[in-house]
């Protein structure tokens, strides 16, 4: 088990130490940082000044050196726009993109868990049909689309919700709605699936043969059974959802790491940019380990075969 | 009937075929048939429509807000007197492009990495892997933001941005496939036979991902769109002139109260676009008979 955690833990800095590269070679390798910061209207001592005040000067190798043992310890530099230190500028976006994708995960599951089991009870029933083709139907919309539709619906035609901004319960309506509907049938279909592999198990077979109704074992037995795979599922989905967190966040104004990225690209904020890029990159490193860490926990099966 | 009435057979050879080819066509899969349509439709459209409707960028003023319906403007206006559907439709051309250069681009990669790192194993296997951790790890979206601030988007740039990222899934659908085919015993006869490894490569390994690679194709043809649409609506993908239907729904954006037609037209295309492509892939996986979960992200 020590040796398992070790070797996750292990993977999970090289993971880091690459996103750090990346974000360096984003800055420094595609483009010259001094033209992307200063823009390109700049006499040729101003350019020389501001190349030598920044270090750009250096040899790349050391620019690389200094940038990698600086982030280490949590410095990513000076904001451009504000000079406020840019991995806190971060940090304040980033509970408001977890509020979103937790409550999108949270959403989504709240529907599509019962519609799984429901579609496991009474296989190929007409809800059934109906509750699955209708929530794939949803699959393939974009979300940020699906945000300004809600929009369209409960703002301007219905005045219900506030269309912009981060104030209260309400304002969080539309975005987790425009982010969960999408995922939905991934849920079902993959909790489906799980379920009817379970349920094709020796133990259910012997459940059934003590008597059990085929709803008591779904819901004492099969769906804790398949936990397992869901929640290394949700935990390995996680950067493709802020994928359309950061699109829906733009539409509502909303101030997380959607919103802080694309404005931080508009006035060419290369540090908060690094910033945002490691610290996502790290926070789901992290939510993954304690993901991974829950299943050895639930399922005794995953401890005994990472000895 | 009268034909063989008189004992004269004759086969109505042209009718055969078409009943014959009918027959075949029942037998695909009916979520095949219907993307293959659908995307066929878009290919024509985004082909023609662009020829006839003339160009999109041509602003009038007087046209602006138009609604549906109107003489001149189809599909409404937006507010430049911008035709909406010719925007639409040169839109769908630009998402096409994009698509077929990304799915291209991005399988050659994949396959040959794919293949380096199933043969050889070792280092090359290693570091294929720890990409792969890497790109779960950090939303393409961020990289694809991150370097829109570094370099200018355009349509090429943009294929080779999204191909940066998009060629893993392929890599590692590839390297898992060859893993197990080069156990083969076909494989290891090729092998004893004296065949080369550049043989072995591409006349057995190659060869037996094919169909697997087809299907994962067709599969991230839908979220090649989603991200050009995404990153346009964002202002970060191709810029005007350059039409693409996520500019046009952010343009709609500023009208949200007045012209709901800016943003709900070119979004319906964008999503029934989306939803025929994994149609299409859906089906062409089912007819392969190919396990959902081998292609899983």
């Amino acid at each position: 088990m020590g040796g398992y955690i070790g070797r996750r833990i292990a993977q999970g800095l090289i993971v880091i130490v690459a996103a750090i590269t990346i974000s360096f070679a984003l800055a420094n390798v595609l483009g010259n940082p001094v033209d992307v910061v200063a823009g390109y209207n700049l006499s040729p001592q101003q350019r020389a000044q501001l190349v030598h005040a920044y270090g750009y000067d250096k040899p790349i190798a050391e620019r690389y050196v200094t940038y990698v043992s600086k982030v280490s310890h949590g410095d990513f530099g000076q904001s451009l726009r504000n000079d406020d230190p840019a991995a806190q500028v971060v940090l304040h976006a980033l509970p408001y993109t977890a509020v979103l994708v937790l409550g999108a995960i949270l959403t989504a599951c709240a529907v599509a868990i019962p519609v799984a089991i429901h579609s496991v009870l009474r296989r190929e029933s007409r809800l059934d049909r109906v509750l699955r083709r209708g929530l794939a139907l949803v699959q393939g919309v974009p979300e940020f689309w699906l945000a300004l539709l809600l929009v369209l619906l409960f703002s301007v035609t219905l005045h219900w919700l506030p269309s912009i901004g981060a104030s209260g319960v309400q304002s969080l309506i539309m975005p987790v709605l425009a982010l969960s509907l999408p995922l939905m049938s991934t849920i079902v279909r993959l909790v489906r699936s799980q379920l009817v592999d379970v349920l094709g198990m020796d133990f259910i077979t012997a459940l059934r043969a003590k008597g059990l109704t085929m709803r008591e074992i779904v819901f004492h037995h099969a769906v804790r059974n398949s936990l397992a795979p869901f929640v290394t599922f949700l935990a390995l989905q996680l950067g493709w959802l802020v994928g359309g967190t950061i699109l829906v966040e733009n539409v509502f104004s909303w101030p997380g790491i959607g919103s802080l990225m694309v404005s931080a690209t508009q006035v060419r904020d290369l540090t908060v940019i690094e910033a945002c890029v490691v610290l996502v990159a790290t926070a789901y490193v992290v939510l993954n380990l304690l993901a991974d860490l829950a299943i050895a926990a639930i399922d005794p099966r995953v401890r005994v075969a990472a000895r | 009937m009268s034909a063989h009435a008189v004992g004269v057979t004759t086969p109505p050879a042209s009718r055969s075929a078409l009943a014959r080819s009918a027959s075949r066509l029942r037998a695909l899969p009916g979520s095949l048939v219907a993307g293959g349509a659908l995307l066929a439709g878009f290919v024509l459209f985004g082909l023609l429509a662009p020829l006839v409707l003339g160009d999109p960028n041509k602003q009038d003023l007087n046209a602006a807000y138009a609604r549906p319906g109107s003489p001149h403007h189809l599909l409404g206006a937006d507010p430049l007197g911008r035709d909406v559907l010719a925007w639409v439709a040169g839109g769908v051309r630009v998402s096409l492009v994009v698509v077929v250069g990304v799915v291209a681009l991005s399988a050659l990669i994949g396959v040959v990495v794919g293949l380096v790192a199933g043969y050889a194993g070792g280092i090359v296997d290693a570091t294929l892997m720890r990409i792969v951790d890497l790109q779960l790890a950090i939303p393409p979206i961020l990289l694809f933001i991150a370097a829109s601030a570094v370099i200018s988007t355009t349509v090429l740039s943009l294929i080779l941005l999204i191909s940066a990222v998009m060629w893993v899934p392929y890599a590692r659908l590839v390297r898992t496939q060859i893993q197990i085919e080069r156990e083969r015993s076909s494989v290891i006869a090729a092998r004893l036979a004296g065949a080369t490894r550049r043989r072995v490569l591409f006349a057995h390994l190659l060869p037996a991902t094919s169909t697997l690679v087809l299907v994962l194709a067709s599969l991230q043809a839908g979220f090649v769109v989603l991200w050009e649409a995404g990153l346009s609506f964002l202002g970060l993908g191709v810029q005007p002139p350059t039409t693409s239907l996520g500019y046009l729904i952010a343009q709609g954006r500023e009208a949200l109260g007045v012209a709901w037609w800016i943003i709900v037209i070119p979004g319906a295309v964008l999503a029934l676009f989306v939803m025929s492509a994994n149609l299409f892939g859906d089906g062409l996986r089912d007819y392969f008979g190919v396990d959902a979960e081998l292609l899983e992200p």
